[in-house]
């Protein structure tokens, strides 16, 4: 029999944390651990839910920083007029994700935490710069979203933490985000691409094709030195392709998104011109 | 565990364990409309609404609903816009993916009062129809929507 | 909202639920059970409690309740039941099996190759184990069943041509997928007789089926059929059904399974096929010879896999008028889950291998694919390659719609076309009975409802004989205790047999007084499998289609843009249900197209679930869908439930080939199309040094 714990502060709920660690399943919004469970892969013992916390589905802005509560579910982000004139590649990622029933479930800190390579927000929220705020009962620290994740549904979250914020720095200038599919219209990413433009430069994070979000710092300084036309976009595109080693799943073999990968990358930084 | 919520516009006190979702709980409440499907909260066929917006019956733990108010087909009225829409156009064959599909155009129809094609293809791509129906439950939502 | 109730949710008092302990192996012989860590409040089906049933199939009885050697991944070697679900599936887990595993084989070209693992060495590949005379297994092999059809002399029919194409085309396993998955419950009564209330679209099949396993006369054997939500031919013949009929008998109660998304996917699939074409012509496109072999995956059973190649085999003849043909088709066994019934019986491969060949002769003859079938279909009055005289046949106008509604002659480019036939079921027979209640009529017919409205139809179709309102009259669901026999509800044809039993059983009733009538059709005929020769099919299902596509050169990504699909239906009964079956036929179509394939790792299937395994969303139709019904006063009903589908893959390949992209697989993935692109463009850059 599973054991049911709703804490109602962030604090009793990182007491329980620090007691239980993996022992307790922490629960969202549900609809990733609901899949585990239904196909029997996990059999909680006790399940930890984050529903009755107060104020951590926020989402507001302080001082030009977006900060996304873990309990804000993505339609909130997709909605959220915060969010569509401030970063409105972050409100297109989120809407993208699913379909309207998943959305209205799921949540901004259940995807991050989850980790699954083939979801759209962490590759966007890594091209802006975002990141996660992990509590504990010992204190709290920021982590990008590259240190994050680190391989296939696994975090850097400690056993005693949680993550309970998602901070986004203001949006530096032209953004997009191409989400391609290779089958259905609803298939999950094939490859996903999240372009990043401002005065810092060209930032363009590749999700759904390897275990973690991937980003190649080097390869985007070379447009630095101008705005990207089409053969250097192209160049970005290519070496985009031959710098990551993408994995096969069944939407596409790793030779087969290499591919992709440099089209959907030359797309995404020439739509930034 | 008890969870008290409403359901179908009525107060309930549903007797569950903590680990199972509402697609089970409701199913033994009588209510058929809610189906297993996928198990994976990708069809749309376990769709119930929760304050008034579709979930998956399949993902949602019934102790997530406690407090909350749970909508199923079998609580619309008899002569609710959305299914005498889908009866009109006979936007259904074997019938299993309609209820899903009315309470996601229900609240669809709420949010974008005159969808056009991409929208509803944005609204309901979510759930699947095996049968194929999907033109004439298209031609459904517009006359709903119209309605 | 009227709801549809379906074999799942009815319950029955002290009912316990089945699960299933499957083999992790493809081959292998079970060596041992062990049950020690069963929790008590369960009951379990072993190997020894079912050693002695009878073997089953619908064509070849291959089949055991308890499978010794399991002969694929999933296939069932053990069984439990208790009082909820959750515990049966963990008891089924509680139960170790160990086994002695058998080399195994994975395609069918392999499985009929020297040396290849036998996977029914002392049985099913025998004639003592065909259910009808029509079956033709190879003993000592893999192949259950060969079709042949010899029309002319192909040799000298090449000799003479002045073209010849050959090629070999490929179509993967698909899942039907319905909604529902299947779902059963068994019970035995008092005085012995067993009551199974099933998804499925055969019930005197499984009466039959589960009579001879069981050890019953087929009276003692009751199956009620509710409406089904979805099938497609994946709820046929014995699938549970006997497994969960002798957990009941062994618990002494009520039993019922319901399997999860991922037991569908081991359950029926559809025929992988490899089908090679070699087509001669004139110059001027008379078709001259035609050769067709074909290699269908039936999988661990044949289950109705001899029908199916039979089908493939006529069927991919085409619709054309052709002096020299040989048809060679196997139905092979692979461990690999058991290949049935998918809407389309076959029809699906053979018309994607023979309508993308003749666009490839159409190129090498420098002709219109438009010209070069017109030249060649088939007229009242000719023969077909099965020497049946073709009769009502339309398959001219069905391709002229399809090019009209693309626009075709104006300009082909993008653009490709298919023109099929198909048969249905024959011999077959339906009976029905009607009679008079106090508010109008009660028929009882055992074709069963899975969506395509059948029992709408039927209360149409009484409506009108009956001179009543279509509310007056009552249809209940199949019960083999109440319901007259039909052959099973399969291959287009109940609206049109039952349609005209039901005149006759209304005439009946009319010449006794009103009361009660009973009516009886057959359709006589059947081909010779080792001559191809006879009656395939009292009347045609014939149809086209076109589609206009366009690529993504840099991702392969192939976006249907219009789609159209013309079908001959003679007399449409009810026309909101035939329009369904078009546009449902046509999506369907698609998934086989663009989306949808079975993988597998060492004959264990790795997208079991609907997210790895692809199927059409409302997002997918084609921008431009439409479809044509084409009737003809005085015409006979003629079943659509299936036409619609076969010619979706071909014409969108054909499509894809006038824009240089050749393919011979299904699916059409974006990432073979992107393949075939640069393999296009290697080739024109190639031509240009």
């Amino acid at each position: 029999m599973t054991a049911w714990l709703a804490p109602d502060s962030l604090e009793e709920a990182l007491d329980l944390r620090a007691e239980r660690g993996a022992e307790a399943t922490v629960l969202a919004g549900g609809t990733f651990l609901g899949i585990l469970m239904n196909q029997g892969f996990l059999v909680p013992d006790t399940l930890l839910s984050l529903g009755r916390i107060p104020a951590l589905d926020g989402i507001e802005v302080v001082d030009g920083e977006l900060r996304l509560g873990a309990m804000a579910t993505h339609r909130a982000v997709e909605r959220s007029a915060a969010v569509r004139e401030g970063w409105p590649v972050l409100a297109r990622a989120f809407s993208l994700v699913a379909s309207p029933r998943v959305r209205n479930q799921a949540t901004v800190g259940g995807v991050m935490a989850d980790a699954d390579y083939a979801s759209d927000p962490p590759a966007v929220l890594a091209a802006l710069g975002a990141r996660v705020v992990l509590r504990s009962a010992r204190g709290e620290r920021a982590v990008g979203v590259g240190d994050l994740i680190q391989g296939y549904y696994e975090t850097c979250i400690a056993e005693d933490e949680l993550l309970v914020q998602v901070r986004v720095p203001p949006s530096p200038g032209r953004a997009v985000y191409r989400k391609f599919r290779s089958r259905s219209s609803e298939d999950r990413p094939c490859v996903a691409v999240a372009a990043v433009r401002g005065a810092a430069g060209l930032r363009v994070v590749v999700g759904a094709v390897a275990e973690r979000p991937q980003e190649l710092p080097d390869v985007c300084a070379l447009a630095d030195t101008s705005l990207p036309d089409f053969e250097l976009a192209a160049e970005i595109g290519r070496r985009y392709s031959e710098g990551i080693e993408p994995m096969s799943d069944s939407r596409g073999s790793a030779g087969y998104r290499r591919k992709v990968i440099a089209a959907e990358v030359r797309r995404a930084v020439e739509a930034l011109a | 565990m008890k969870v008290e919520l409403v359901l179908n516009e009525r107060p309930a006190a549903l007797e569950c364990e903590a680990d199972e979702m509402v697609l089970e709980v409701l199913r033994r409440e009588g209510l058929t409309s809610v189906r297993a499907t996928c198990g994976i909260g990708i069809c749309g066929a376990c769709t119930v609404l929760l304050d008034g917006e579709p979930v998956s019956g399949c993902l949602l733990l019934a102790t997530q609903a406690a407090g909350r108010e749970l909508t199923t087909v079998e609580g619309l009225p008899a002569e609710h816009p959305v299914p005498r829409a889908f009866e009109a156009e006979h936007a259904f064959q074997c019938g299993w993916c309609t209820p899903g599909m009315v309470l996601t155009a229900k609240r669809l129809i709420e949010e974008t009062p005159q969808p056009t094609d991409e929208q509803i293809a944005e609204g309901l791509g979510g759930n699947l129809c095996r049968c194929g129906c999907y033109v004439k439950i298209r031609a459904a939502v517009k006359r709903a929507a119209a309605a | 909202m009227r709801l549809v109730h379906y074999s799942q949710d009815a319950g029955l008092d002290g009912m316990w639920h089945a699960a299933f302990v499957r083999s992790p192996v493809p081959h292998g012989r079970v060596c041992s059970v062990d049950v020690s860590a069963l929790p008590p409040d369960c009951v379990a089906l072993l190997p020894q409690d079912t050693a002695a049933l009878g073997r089953y199939g619908c064509q070849l009885k291959d089949q055991r309740v308890l499978a010794d050697p399991a002969r694929f991944v999933g296939d069932i070697v053990a069984a439990v039941a208790a009082p909820t679900r959750s515990r049966a599936r963990a008891a089924a887990q509680a139960v170790g099996v160990d086994f002695d595993e058998l080399p195994a084989v994975f395609d069918p070209l392999a499985a009929v190759a020297e040396g290849a693992p036998l996977l029914h060495p002392e049985s099913g590949a025998s004639a003592q184990d065909k259910v009808s005379i029509g079956v033709r297994p190879l003993p000592g092999t893999n192949v259950c069943h060969r079709f042949r059809l010899f029309n002319g002399d192909v040799e000298s029919g090449f000799a003479a041509s002045a073209v010849v194409v050959e090629e070999t085309f490929r179509t993967a396993s698909a899942q039907h997928a319905p909604m529902e998955p299947h779902a059963t419950v068994a019970r035995w009564t008092e005085d012995g007789r067993l009551e199974v209330t099933t998804g499925t679209q055969t019930p005197f099949n499984l009466r039959d089926d589960l009579a001879g396993a069981l050890g019953l006369e087929p009276e003692r054997v009751r199956v009620i059929a509710p409406p089904m939500g979805g099938s497609f031919g994946a709820k046929t013949f014995t699938r549970l059904e006997a497994i969960v009929a002798c957990l009941a008998r062994k618990a002494g109660r009520p039993v019922q399974a319901v399997l999860d998304r991922g037991e569908e996917f081991v359950t029926l699939n559809r025929h992988p096929a490899v089908v090679r074409v070699r087509i001669g012509a004139e110059p001027d496109g008379t078709l001259v010879a035609k050769q067709l072999d074909c290699w269908a995956d039936t999988g661990a059973y044949a289950d109705c896999g001899p029908g199916v190649a039979t089908k493939m085999g006529y069927a991919g003849v085409g619709p054309y008028r052709i002096p020299h043909v040989r048809v060679d088709a196997l139905a092979v066994y692979t461990n690999l889950p058991p290949n049935g019934a998918f809407r389309g019986y076959g029809a699906t491969q053979s018309v994607w291998a023979s309508e993308r060949a003749m666009d490839l002769l159409a190129e090498r003859l420098d002709m219109s694919p438009l010209e070069l079938r017109r030249r060649n279909l088939l007229r009242d009055g000719d023969r077909f390659a099965t020497g049946e005289v073709m009769r009502d046949v339309h398959f001219e106008e069905c391709l002229q719609s399809a090019a009209d509604a693309v626009d075709y002659e104006d300009d082909p480019r993008g653009k490709g076309l298919c023109v099929l036939l198909k048969g249905m079921q024959t011999p077959s027979r339906a009976a029905i009975s009607v009679e008079r209640t106090p508010v109008g009529y009660v028929i009882r017919s055992a074709s069963c409802e899975m969506g395509q409205g059948i029992r709408d139809s039927l209360r149409l179709q009484g409506a009108a004989l009956l001179g009543c309102e279509p509310g007056q009259i009552e249809v209940p669901d199949p019960d083999t205790d109440s319901s007259p026999f039909d052959t099973r509800t399969t291959s287009s044809r109940s609206t049109y047999m039952m349609g005209r039993a039901l005149a006759d059983a209304v005439r009946d009733l009319e010449a006794g007084g009103g009361e009660r009538g009973y009516g009886e059709i057959a359709n006589e005929g059947g081909l010779d499998p080792d001559t191809g020769q006879g009656i395939a099919s009292t009347h045609w299902h014939q149809g086209a289609a076109a589609a206009q596509v366009r690529v993504d050169e840099d991702t392969g990504r192939v976006t249907v843009e219009r789609l159209h699909a013309a079908v001959y239906a003679g007399r449409v009964v009810d026309r909101a249900g035939a329009e369904l079956q078009n546009e449902g036929s046509m999506i369907m179509g698609l998934g086989t197209a663009l989306l949808e394939s079975i993988e597998h790792a060492d004959g264990q299937i790795t997208n079991a679930n609907l997210s790895d395994y692809s199927v059409p969303a409302l997002g997918d139709v084609p921008a431009e869908m439409t479809h044509e019904l084409i009737e003809r006063d005085g015409a006979e009903v003629h079943g659509l439930g299936e036409t619609a589908l076969p010619p979706v893959p071909a014409a969108i390949g054909n499509a894809l080939a006038s824009l240089g992209v050749g393919l011979a697989e299904l699916p059409m993935t974006a990432e073979r199309v992107l393949e075939a692109l640069e393999a296009r463009d290697r080739q024109a850059a190639g031509a240009a040094v």
